[in-house]
């Protein structure tokens, strides 16, 4: 009953994903932070299994650190993506796959451009100008696919979120509480309120 | 439509011409009836004039991208020349059989002139057999339309803009009724001299 | 647990995605078809040596994939092998024996001998299991005279005068039993595995297309590539051919591979330029550049 999502805008990423940690049908926490701040211009949400979620994106955080520490520099977001998608189709050649569904918002320095990619647990990867993982998607890419422009301006983004995150509220059987947002842009990685 | 084939959608045809060959793909990607991007080029550029398209799952084709561009770059490293479409083709089937008992879910075609200008086409299934046709070659979940509609479009000699025309209203065919593929086309048609690369608009349902 | 560097297998194969297959097929996901040859294929033996016979239609379920394959497989100059079930492992397996074949044969001197092959085939094939889904009709002539024999996927072999396989066997195997006698003349025996490949082609599904007939005798191989087409397709009468300009499209981008390069050549190198108008021939004694 997870759920993530991710608008483009003019010069911006948003990511937002729910903050609930749930066991079978117990909510057991609702201030989970499903988020990993992996570089001063890149974030990724994940969900999934639970086990794998954590495991898996505190490997990707911590190596794409080592690369920025070795580097001097850090992965440009296509390349972070790719990478971190060839960890999760490698992983899935295994007897214990991690089972991680991931977007990736960032801002790309050298371009100037926003950059979203939705990646599954199948090593897929997709650029897109918005995307959402889980159940949400299913009510919200509809509204997405309505509304989205490359030339919204922040606050229309955020609006655009708000929208969908209401869609939830009123259709989805399901109660996923307050959400976690960040904007990635050219001043870097924030977390905002909505 | 549980079917991991069919997980992702797409589909992909190339046609014969008269001293050229063009090859198309639809841009869906999804996630069984969930549509997750509508710009995914299925097509690779293997040399300037040999291209590749792969359908499938699309975790796989991503994969193999990547695993052909290291051979390809391996093969002019140490041929110190381009590939022929025709080796390409067999590259591509020596890849995927080596995978016999453990597939990689695509199905490749593959589209070129060789070095005499002579044009090629090529398909092979997940485990790597060939099928070098000399009309036409499709695969992906529009497969058996796209079979249906070449059969009836595909003619023997037709020039580059006759070519692009007779492929593309195939493919549009395909997929009104190819409820996996859809969401704009790219069509290639390459000629000796240039490639000429066209964005169709299709379906978005 | 992450990133395992896939292991080259010493069989040539590699089932680094086998886990992740099985993984997917737990989740309801599995499940494909490869390419198969639904197949008739046939073998006899006549007066003077053997005669191979296949159709040339490749499935995949209901699909016709490819409606003029190639299934009469060259193994030696004397020696050649049809092919059915999977279409792949039949081309693979048939290529990797030719392959080994050809080393015996440079290693032994001699000309190599269809048993060998036999022999070749059955090893790999049973090492598998049947796994290498390949059912073979193998024929030659060598040293010992003509020599034909059936290898089934799991790798058995029988040893005949006359054989069919695939799914066509049982139709083709009809005309052969009803026809087929002992030194048969040449066209008699091309004309009988012809009708066996045919009954094979019009009575199964899995079958169609073209007749392929292979010949080989004591000195020669002859392969009869498209011998009969009985079901060629009707000529279309009228062209189907669009207007240009039918298709609307929303973006064009031309890759040109014409490289043009203005080449200037210097000094002693330029041809003699063209002998100056009188007027301009003043200021002649400096250089000038062949821009054309």
């Amino acid at each position: 009953m997870e759920c993530s999502f991710g608008i483009t805008g003019k010069g911006y990423t948003i990511i937002a994903s729910d903050s609930n940690a749930a066991r079978s049908i117990v909510k057991m926490k609702t201030d989970e932070d499903k988020q990993k701040v992996l570089s001063d211009h890149l974030v990724m949400t994940y969900s999934g299994e639970s086990g794998d979620t954590l495991q898996f994106s505190e490997y990707i955080e911590r190596n794409l650190r080592l690369y920025g520490i070795r580097n001097h520099v850090e992965l440009r977001p296509r390349a972070a993506a790719s990478w971190i998608r060839a960890q999760i189709a490698d992983s899935l050649r295994t007897r214990n796959a991690y089972q991680v569904n991931l977007l990736l918002g960032g801002f790309d320095l050298p371009t100037s451009e926003p950059a979203l990619y939705w990646v599954d647990y199948l090593g897929t990867l997709a650029t897109v100008p918005f995307a959402a993982h889980g159940y949400g998607a299913f009510f919200a890419l509809s509204t997405l696919d309505r509304y989205h422009r490359p030339d919204m301006s922040l606050e229309e983004g955020l609006d655009l979120l708000r929208r969908c995150i209401n869609e939830l509220k009123t259709r989805f059987i399901v109660d996923l509480g307050t959400f976690k947002v960040r904007v990635v842009d050219r001043e870097g990685v924030r977390e905002v309120k909505l | 439509m549980s079917d991991i084939t069919t997980l992702n959608g797409g589909s992909c045809i190339a046609f014969k011409g008269k001293n050229c060959v063009a090859i198309a793909c639809d841009l869906r990607l999804g996630n069984q009836a969930l549509t997750v991007a509508c710009n995914r080029d299925k097509v690779f550029k293997i040399t300037d004039k040999t291209y590749l398209g792969m359908t499938g799952l699309a975790s796989d084709v991503d994969t193999l991208r990547s695993a052909f561009r290291y051979r390809l770059n391996m093969y002019r490293m140490k041929e110190e020349r381009e590939i022929e479409p025709e080796t390409f083709a067999h590259l591509v089937s020596s890849t995927l059989y080596e995978k016999r008992f453990g597939p990689y879910f695509i199905e490749p075609i593959i589209a070129g002139l060789n070095s005499n200008n002579e044009p090629f086409i090529a398909a092979a299934d997940l485990i790597g057999c060939l099928n070098f046709a000399k009309d036409f070659v499709v695969t992906g979940t529009a497969s058996d339309k796209l079979f249906g509609m070449a059969e009836g479009l595909w003619e023997p000699d037709l020039g580059p803009e006759e070519l692009f025309e007779s492929i593309s209203q195939a493919l549009l065919g395909a997929l009104e009724r190819d409820a996996l593929s859809g969401w704009g086309a790219i069509v290639r048609v390459i000629t000796p001299d240039k490639v000429i690369e066209r964005t169709l608009q299709s379906r978005q349902d | 647990m992450t990133s395992v560097a896939p292991q080259k297998s010493k069989s040539g194969f590699d089932f680094s995605n086998y886990s992740r297959n099985h993984f997917l097929d737990g989740k309801g996901l599995g499940g494909f078809t490869a390419t198969s040859t639904g197949t008739t294929i046939v073998g006899l033996i006549y007066k003077d040596g053997i005669v191979l016979g296949a159709d040339t239609r490749a499935t995949e379920g209901p699909i016709v994939a490819d409606k003029n394959c190639e299934k009469i497989h060259y193994i030696s100059d004397n020696i050649r092998c049809c092919g059915a079930g999977t279409a792949a492992d039949t081309e693979f397996v048939t290529a990797l024996i030719s392959s080994n074949m050809q080393l015996h044969a440079l290693h032994t001197g001699r000309k190599p001998r269809v048993v060998t092959a036999m022999t070749m085939l059955k090893q790999r094939l049973f090492q598998y299991q049947g796994h290498i889904g390949a059912a073979l009709v193998l024929g030659g002539y060598d040293a010992t005279g003509p020599q034909l024999f059936t290898v089934a996927p799991h790798g058995s072999t029988d040893k005949l005068p006359y054989v069919t396989m695939g799914s066509g066997s049982l139709a083709a195997m009809a005309v052969f039993e009803s026809g087929w006698h002992k030194d048969m003349e040449q066209k008699e025996a091309v004309d009988l595995v012809v009708a066996a490949i045919s009954s094979g082609i019009f009575n199964d599904l899995g079958s169609g297309s073209n007749v392929d007939v292979c010949i080989i005798k004591k000195d020669s191989t002859e392969m009869l590539r498209n011998y009969v087409m009985p079901n060629e397709r009707a000529k279309k009468e009228q062209k189907y051919g669009f207007a240009k300009g039918t298709t609307r499209f929303t973006k064009e981008h031309i890759y040109s591979m014409i490289q043009k390069e203005d080449v200037f050549e210097v000094g002693s190198t330029a041809p003699t330029p063209a002998p100056l108008p009188a007027a301009a021939a003043g200021a002649g004694g400096e250089e000038t550049m062949d821009t054309s």
